[in-house]
């Protein structure tokens, strides 16, 4: 087979990719001292795949599914007619697990010993469904109550208000599990639908990496793959409504059982499709402009912090999505609205005065170190690398984008980004008394 | 198979090297002990926080952060942990290794300021300065009272507060409120000078790193003074053999109610048969596979976590599962008849073999991480016990169901704890 090999000489890493025919893209890093080997398999499929039209099959009905459904399906799909996958990998010692987004799902396992069997049965599971209504029915409780968790989890609720604030129609603000509602109407056939829909090979990928060999993973893979038959794939329109640029509502505020409150501002980014390195551009320099303005490093952070207005737990952030992208940050504070005009204070003051050169530099370099870092985790590496494949952009990319990018671009994302009309702002607040 | 070079410095403190090729970083980290009491933890958590603020060399936070960023942005981390009854104050610096920044030397320029952070804290009139304590203080109470914020978390640990009210083990990592009060900036620097001086201090580095180099390299950096003798903490307490099941329950407005179980293991750490309580727990609720989680969630449904976890020095096993409030009776009930039913023996050949290798797997990545290998480390000093990680692995390969059973029968039920979700709030 043909190998296309990326070797990255900064990093010392080298990446194998294979193409499969059908699918999934195949890629291998081999990482050799690591005892853990660790593999996961991904299909583009998240939250906000909630309304779809697939080619053929006599026109291209519109379908619409329930809020949840892709993550439903995750938990799902680890059944199978003698029981379910995770008592399989089980009997490997192998951990498995499996997490749902906003645009993909991922299953992964990690072992030690019994790689190839443990591996054997990633592809098993995940190209093979098997949903009754039985035990559709049955998950309804347990994801009941994975939701009533994140109902009682500050940080989530704060995130997902404002998500709800930011956008008006986009499905990015929706939870990713559902609701308790929306989960009550899944049934089997909506399962297999979605399944067959978005679980082709043709949509999905797979990246191992820990001491393993290329080869043996590619003849696993393709043997695994060629047993099966699949029909050709079939294009997936993804229908997404028009979001405007205007923000839906400036501030939310919900009451939660808290010490204190909890500020999150957002920003909604304006594009409406993006991807490529023009994806990864744009989220690499907003993230080098949030940490040039809100940086522990930087002014404004020591001031609003010994005034106790944030805390250690302050954070910022930006997420590049093909469909959507946004400027998050915030933490806990004793006076969200002290701490929002603070903030205004610091971008109208950062817009004035200009950026500095000696902070970009700096700056600059954290990053590049930061990115470094992250490879001492398999984990980090496999994850990252599918998530930035799957909106057409090369993970080892980021140093070299992230040299390309200038003070002008950062001054003008400042400019055309941070401002008033598309922020918005959620805040956790205890309940009175 | 993970060679750890130690030494002793004359100035007391012990020194651990893990050459160790395969990672991108350097790791360096100190572990400074204190015991873990009701009047010193507020004092001792809040020091990390004011040492973090300012040093000599670079006096204010922001000083601090500029110099890290220099250095590839560093990665500084000050934490308290709580391991048994020692309360740990971990300074720690990770820089990337210098393959990747040519012509740096950025592990000697890292330990610079970690050593200026530890050992040379920034003063006004001979003490801390005082609006870094003030502020601290603050800050580290809003911490304390945030404990709340993460109910998963809140729940576990107001179980051990109230099962442990009258041992060590109940004090908060981070202490409480009340004790923070009182705290004075020449107090603090005071309590500072004999914790640096006087309490248990092991530095460790792991990363590709060459010990010839490196022993010498620390020798010369951390010169400061400390005594020659060696101060000796309290052991930690283990054996208790409660007589009747406490309960507890709190009220909340939460959507879902937490149910806590803490039990007495009276197994010991440093215990021979420390293994074998691994692997009872495993059995229980360590794993997916386990009758926690198969019995609580996949058969009856009631909850979308059901846990059991060592706290390992202390001799204490928790479990915890989120749940419907109404539902308490029936998951409790779950619970402590999977309890019941291994100390009965019931446990099945797959249950064993299926523990048996997930234990194996987790200690064999053990050394895949440099934190972790840290954390197995700093267990082997707190808890004495000097057994490798490929030792340990074997052990698991010889632990038979009555093994179990034995680890099982010593562990017994002391508190119950519920977190409610109050009637007039909750789910909607």
């Amino acid at each position: 087979m043909d190998w296309d090999i990326k070797t990255d000489t900064t990093l010392g890493e080298k990446v194998y990719h294979a193409a499969l025919d059908p699918g999934p893209a195949l890629y291998v890093l081999p990482r050799g001292g690591y005892n853990k080997k660790y593999a996961i398999f991904s299909t583009r499929f998240g939250s906000i795949d909630n309304n779809f039209r697939i080619e053929g099959d006599g026109g291209a009905e519109e379908i619409k599914v329930p809020d949840g459904v892709a993550h439903f399906l995750e938990h799902k799909l680890f059944d199978d007619e003698e029981g379910n996958a995770f008592d399989k990998f089980a009997r490997y010692g192998a951990s498995s697990n499996a997490f749902t987004g906003f645009t993909s799902t991922t299953y992964l396992f990690s072992c030690t010993d019994y790689f190839q069997e443990s591996f054997e049965l990633l592809l098993d599971f995940v190209q093979s469904p098997f949903f009754t209504q039985e035990s559709v029915d049955k998950e309804q409780g347990i994801i009941g109550q994975e939701i009533r968790m994140y109902e009682d989890s500050p940080q989530w609720r704060v995130f997902f208000n404002l998500l709800g604030a930011l956008y008006q129609d986009h499905p990015v603000r929706k939870d990713i599990a559902g609701t308790v509602e929306s989960i009550s109407e899944i049934t089997a056939e909506i399962l297999y639908k979605c399944y067959h829909t978005f679980y082709h090979p043709d949509n999905m990928a797979i990246f191992v990496t820990g001491d393993v060999a290329p080869e043996q993973i590619f003849e696993q893979v393709s043997k695994n793959i060629a047993g099966r038959t699949y029909s050709p794939a079939k294009t997936i329109e993804r229908i997404y409504p028009r979001e405007g640029q205007a923000v839906k509502q400036r501030e939310i505020v919900q009451e939660l059982s808290v010490s204190q409150p909890i500020f999150n501002m957002g920003f909604k980014d304006t594009y409406a499709f993006l991807d490529g390195k023009a994806l990864l551009f744009r989220e690499l320099a907003t993230e080098l402009l949030l940490e040039m303005i809100f940086g522990r490093s930087e002014e404004m952070y020591t001031q609003l912090y010994e005034d106790g207005l944030l805390d250690e737990h302050f954070s910022t952030g930006y997420t590049a999505e093909t469909t959507y992208g946004y400027t998050l940050l915030g933490g806990r504070t004793k006076d969200p609205g002290r701490l929002m005009e603070r903030i205004w204070e610091g971008i109208e003051r950062t817009k004035k005065e200009g950026l500095r050169h000696e902070s970009f530099i700096r700056h600059k370099k954290t990053m590049r170190g930061d990115f470094l870092r992250s490879f001492n985790s398999l984990e980090f590496i496999a994850n990252n690398y599918l998530a930035y494949r799957f909106r057409d952009i090369d993970f080892f990319d980021v140093l070299g984008v992230l040299e390309e990018i200038t003070l002008n671009d950062l001054e003008k994302i400042l400019h055309d980004h941070l401002k008033e009309e598309f922020h918005a702002v959620s805040i956790v607040t205890p309940f009175p008394g | 198979m993970l060679a750890l070079e130690s030494r002793t410095l004359p100035t007391n403190i012990n020194l651990h090297l893990v050459p160790i090729e395969k990672f991108k970083t350097v790791l360096i980290t100190a572990f400074l002990q204190q015991s873990l009491e009701k009047e010193t933890a507020a004092k001792t958590a809040l020091l990390p926080a004011v040492l973090e603020r300012g040093t000599r060399k670079y006096p204010t936070y922001r000083d601090i952060r500029i110099r890290l960023e220099e250095l590839y942005g560093a990665e500084l981390g000050l934490d308290v942990l709580k391991l048994g009854e020692r309360q740990i104050l971990a300074f720690s610096l990770e820089v990337i290794h210098d393959k990747f920044a040519p012509g740096e030397d950025l592990m000697r320029q890292g330990l610079t300021v970690l050593k200026s952070v530890l050992t040379e804290p920034f003063t006004e009139e001979g003490v801390f300065k005082k609006e870094y304590v003030m502020q601290e203080k603050e800050q580290l109470s809003k911490e304390i009272l945030g404990l709340v914020n993460d109910k998963v978390n809140y729940a576990l640990e107001r179980c051990i507060q109230k099962m442990c009210a009258g041992e060590r083990f109940g004090v908060y990592k981070y202490g409480n409120v009340e004790d923070l009060e009182d705290i004075t900036p020449g107090g603090l620097y005071e309590y500072y000078q004999s914790l640096i001086s006087e309490n248990p201090l092991d530095i460790f580095i792991v990363g590709e790193i060459d010990p010839q180099k490196t022993f010498p390299l620390i020798e010369e950096t951390f010169t400061f003074l400390r005594q020659g003798m060696k101060k000796s903490l309290p052991q930690v307490e283990v054996q208790n053999k409660p007589k009747k099941p406490r309960y507890w329950e709190e009220s909340l407005p939460v959507s879902q109610g937490k149910l806590t179980l803490g039990y007495r293991t009276n197994t010991a750490y440093r215990d021979e048969d420390y293994a074998d309580l691994l692997f009872y727990n495993g059995i229980l609720g360590g794993f997916p596979h386990s009758k926690l989680f198969q019995n609580v969630r996949e058969k009856a449904s009631l909850a979308y976590y059901a846990f059991s976890r060592l706290e390992k020095h202390k001799g204490i096993q928790l479990i915890g599962s989120g749940i419907e409030s109404k539902n308490y009776e029936q998951a409790r009930e779950i619970i402590e008849e999977q309890v019941e039913n291994i100390k009965a023996g019931l446990i099945t050949d797959e249950e064993m073999e299926n523990t048996k290798r997930a234990l194996i797997n987790q200690y064999k990545i053990i050394g895949d991480s440099p934190s972790s290998l840290l954390g197995f480390f700093l267990d082997g000093i707190v808890g004495n016990r000097d057994e490798e990680v490929d030792c340990l692995i074997e052990r698991f390969g010889k632990i038979k169901k009555n093994n179990v059973v034995g680890a099982a029968q010593k562990v017994a039920l002391d508190s119950v704890y519920f977190l409610r979700s109050a009637d007039n709030e909750g789910s909607e």
